[in-house]
């Protein structure tokens, strides 16, 4: 009798040492935003494949449950409570917009699980409760960076904007915005664009007319790389400067060389000695067959958090979330180390890449000294 | 587990809401829209706005959006009292964007910001929850079923059929063709109105981009595809169609591809709809055919 | 100002080509083709293959793009739209839309969803005066689209086969009792409309550098304005509401207190007329 019991028990062990820790991910792999949720996914695998290879979750392996949400919120919520409810996932991480983001957030803080956003901006989606997170940099500290390079930097005195019209677009806008304009710069035209706007001949054309140093157009690489080569074809001769929107080989396959001297803000810097950024690059294009972008690097950032919190703290969501909350210098993100998170968004050094032959490569950075890039400072 | 099939129920009732309006519309009076989403908007964006901005306590914004939309729907139903068939197609689709233009680019309507925070429902004191939200939506669905029943025994209705059939005789026959077109619209309006409002309650925000084109394709195939011109078709089209993608979840990538491909393939092969007059599983048909045996 | 309306012939150029293939399928069967745009989407992705895999010439692209959106065109009718003729109109919509839909999928599922850079080579010249400049690929849009137009007005009026094509959009029916070979005008009528349709894409693709699954959309609606506008069926009328169009986009779009994205803008520009005209600017 005992020795049926101990081989159960030996069972139960085993069975228990070999099941998976579970983290949902969500991301839109249909429709019109199906390359940045492919490139969210494979980034996300590629983390579970790395994390499982370091020896898991203190000897538990990881797995990865994903779901597509086809860019619809209501289809996130769904699929949100699918995957805490019927998948039993300890965590959630985002690889999809706003829109969806908070439904899925708000899903999670209802019943409490933790939550990671990799790249999506909204800053409503940190604000639905405690159990919220977001991994990318607060758009409004990456606008406000911007603006200081463009003035500090670049000596840019009149500014133009092209600004995309999504929160994404308009909150990098009116942070760069302000902070350019707090150091004696002026506005000389500002219109937005509608997303998947292709046409932008008129918009460059009044911009010429009005004769800026420096032209700030926030948004997504496919705007971006039309932006880029209808303003060279215009012959606008000031600075053009990006997002980590634009921080995607696309924008350089699809600009071409008139993306030569274009300046972006972003935390992915490619010509960063750090191990880690150097395996994400190489490894993603081994998987994929194409260089990464930021939204992938953002999304490996995520579940790579994801598991060094549950090794620390374990699944409970409670110690996860206090644990995530508190957290230091941690330096296993492809973006870049994540000094701490403020407001549950994550702060971390801010970088200006340059497009020179067809390449980013690096210019400057503002580290952790330079106080612009927390969320509050005095 | 739980929780998701009852969250699926619950937006799947949603568009059922959705779709009998639709079908009061295109359904009896063939007014054939594909800008319903704008109507459906209509109510998201009243019930956003007035339970943020106005603070409005949940049921009574659920009446008001739909009021609300009721109205513009009503005023939307203007162009067709000038232009009828393909001119109002793509009447109704430019309605459509024009709506998501307008609450995407002024910032009354939260802009591409959208509007975030309305917050967990309540009526009365009582927090509704998923479950409880669910008992709201098939009470609010079954009501709204019976006004669908009463209404197709109605004088209204048989008016709206006959404008539909066509639109010269009816007027010839006395009928005040533009008094009833823009009744089914109100109508119609009113029943989609509540849906969106209800859709935007339990997400908890609206943003602009879930408004648009797709979306009103995706409602007229329901209602094509139930059966249209049936209360049964509406009902059947939406929670089938809702649940199918969610059912084919095991073939992710190919999911959509086949939803098109499925609706063309019905469409074509059998166009009354599955439970409309004459449809697939139309069992009214079936048995007077084989009485008439 | 030169130049705003010097680019917007060319934006006018694309939504004309769009267009005049929407018209003539909807002057014959009365339908509104909305698979058009997969057809735009094919032709700038068959230009995209041969570009990849056999020249980097233009020229040899841009053929085999046009003819492989004919026979798409062409086997769409087949499939989709002959079962569906004696049937109300809004089948054969939600059928195109159903394979529209499906299309972007396709190619998603087949080429992947990242765009493409399609940067083909041809030799064109380009103009510079003092008020306007057009770019060589801009020169290409214009003077394909001015020559279609001119090839296509003397087959729809000199040719036997273009008065065939007239009778038919008058009365099919009576056409066809007349002796008409009623079908061979209207797989020609595909072939030809569908076949613009992919030029249009594949210039586009050049134009913009890019070839993605969803290019389709952004110029399908737009395409549908202009064909309203125009009179449903009139090819000249098409052809000037889309010059009308893109003239009215661009001015308003320079205009700097004016801000409102542009399909919005086509659409609210369509339903003010169309209240005023309820037949569009060119009645047939």
């Amino acid at each position: 009798m005992r020795r049926a019991f101990i081989i159960l028990a030996l069972f139960a062990v085993c069975a228990f040492g070999q099941q998976a820790i579970k983290v949902g991910f969500i991301a839109p792999l249909t429709g019109p935003a199906a390359a940045d949720g492919f490139s969210a996914l494979q980034s996300a695998l590629l983390a579970v494949d790395y994390i499982n290879a370091h020896g898991g979750i203190n000897g538990v392996p990881l797995e990865l449950v994903y779901y597509d949400d086809a860019l619809s919120p209501d289809q996130a919520a769904a699929l949100t409570r699918k995957l805490i409810e019927g998948d039993k996932v300890v965590a959630v991480v985002s690889g999809s917009y706003s829109s969806t983001s908070r439904a899925a957030a708000a899903v999670c803080q209802e019943l409490k699980v933790p939550f990671v956003a990799a790249y999506a901006v909204h800053p409503s989606i940190v604000q639905v409760g405690e159990y919220a997170f977001r991994v990318g940099m607060a758009a409004q500290i990456q606008g406000r960076i911007g603006g200081y390079f463009a003035v500090r930097e670049l000596g840019a005195k009149r500014i133009a904007f092209l600004i995309m019209n999504n929160d994404f677009g308009i909150s990098l806008a009116q942070a760069f915005k302000d902070a350019a304009t707090s150091l004696g710069a002026t506005i000389v035209y500002e219109k937005r664009y509608p997303v998947g706007e292709t046409e932008f001949r008129d918009y460059l054309t009044a911009i010429k007319a009005a004769d800026p140093d420096l032209l700030y157009a926030p948004g997504y690489y496919n705007e971006a790389a039309n932006i880029t080569r209808q303003f060279r074809e215009l012959g606008l001769r000031c600075w053009l400067m990006g997002d980590e929107g634009y921080d995607s080989p696309k924008y350089l396959e699809l600009a071409g060389p008139a993306a030569n001297g274009v300046f972006i803000t972003t935390d992915l810097d490619r010509d960063s000695r750090r191990p880690i950024t150097q395996f994400f690059l190489k490894a993603y294009e081994e998987r994929t067959g194409i260089p990464a972008d930021m939204v992938g690097a953002s999304a490996f950032d995520a579940v790579m958090i994801v598991a060094h919190v549950l090794r620390q703290a374990g699944t409970d969501p409670k110690a996860f979330i206090v644990y995530l909350a508190e957290l230091k210098n941690f330096e296993d993100a492809a973006t870049g180390p994540i000094l701490m998170f403020q407001e549950r968004t994550a702060v971390r050094p801010m970088q200006i890449q340059i497009v020179l032959n067809g390449k980013f490569r690096h210019f400057y950075e503002y580290g952790p000294e330079e106080p612009i890039i927390y969320y509050t400072y005095p | 587990m739980l929780g998701y099939i009852l969250t699926i129920a619950n937006f799947a009732c949603i568009y059922a809401l959705a779709i009998l309006g639709l079908n009061i519309l295109t359904g009896y009076a063939k007014q054939v829209s594909l800008g319903h989403a704008a109507i459906f908007a209509l109510g998201a964006y009243s019930q956003a706005l007035l339970v943020t901005k106005a603070g409005i306590p949940f049921f009574a914004s659920l009446i008001l959006a739909s009021l609300i939309s009721s109205i513009i729907g009503m005023l939307f139903g203007l162009p067709s009292l000038r232009v009828s068939h393909d001119h109002l197609v793509l009447t109704t689709i430019g309605l459509n964007f024009i709506v998501v233009a307008i609450v995407e680019y002024f910032d009354f309507f939260g802009g591409a910001l959208g509007i975030v925070g309305l917050g967990t429902p309540q009526i009365f004191g009582h927090l509704l929850a998923t479950r409880e939200y669910l008992i709201l939506v098939v009470g609010l669905l079954i009501l709204a079923l019976i006004f669908c029943w009463f209404f197709s025994r109605t004088w209204a209705k048989l008016l709206m059929e006959a404008i539909g059939e066509d639109e010269l005789a009816a007027a010839v026959l006395g009928i005040n063709v533009a008094r009833i077109k823009l009744l089914a619209f109100a109508v119609s309006s009113a029943l989609t109105g509540l849906a969106g409002a209800l859709w935007a309650q339990y997400i908890g925000s609206v943003f602009p981009k879930n408004f648009g084109l797709e979306l009103s394709i995706t409602m007229l195939s329901m209602l094509v595809f139930g059966g249209m011109g049936t209360i049964r078709g509406a009902l059947f089209g939406a929670l089938f169609l809702y649940c199918l993608p969610e059912a084919l979840r095991f073939i992710q990538n190919y999911r959509m591809l086949l939803n098109g491909v499925l609706l063309a393939a019905m469409v074509i092969w059998q166009p009354s709809g599955i439970l409309g007059k004459g449809g697939l599983l139309d069992w009214q048909n079936i048995v007077r055919k084989r009485k008439a045996q | 100002m030169g130049q705003i309306i010097a680019n917007a012939v060319i934006l006018g150029c694309t939504y004309a080509l769009m267009a005049i293939g929407l018209n003539m399928v909807y002057g014959l069967l009365k339908i509104l083709h909305v698979a058009h745009a997969g057809i735009y989407t094919l032709g700038a992705y068959v230009g995209l293959l041969i570009f990849r895999t056999l020249t980097k010439s233009l020229w040899p692209g841009l053929v085999c793009a046009m003819v492989a959106a004919g026979f798409a065109g062409v086997a769409i009718f087949h499939i989709l739209y002959k079962p569906v003729l004696r049937r109300p109109r809004y089948i054969a919509l939600i059928a195109s839309a159903g394979i529209f839909a499906a299309s972007q999928e396709l190619f998603r599922l087949i080429a992947g969803p990242y765009p493409y850079a399609f940067p083909a080579q041809f030799v064109f010249p380009a103009i510079r005066t003092k008020f306007f400049y057009l770019t060589s690929t801009q020169m290409l849009i214009l003077s394909f689209t001015v020559v279609s137009f001119i090839l296509l007005y003397f087959l729809i009026s000199r040719t036997k086969i273009g008065v065939a094509w007239q009778a038919c959009m008058q009365d099919m029916d009576i056409a066809g009792t007349s002796g008409i070979n009623v079908n061979r005008v209207i797989t020609l009528n595909f072939f030809l409309g569908s076949a613009l349709a992919g030029a249009a894409g594949i210039l586009v693709a050049l134009y913009r550098n890019s070839v993605f699954p969803t290019m389709g959309a952004l110029v399908s609606y737009k395409a549908f304005v202009v064909v309203v506008l125009g009179g449903l069926g009139s090819m000249p009328g098409a052809v000037v509401a889309a010059m009308l169009l893109a003239l009215v986009e661009s001015l308003l779009s320079a205009a700097p207190w004016f801000e409102f994205p542009r399909d919005a803008l086509a659409f609210l520009t369509m339903t003010i007329i169309l209240l005023f005209r309820p037949k569009g600017l060119f009645r047939r």
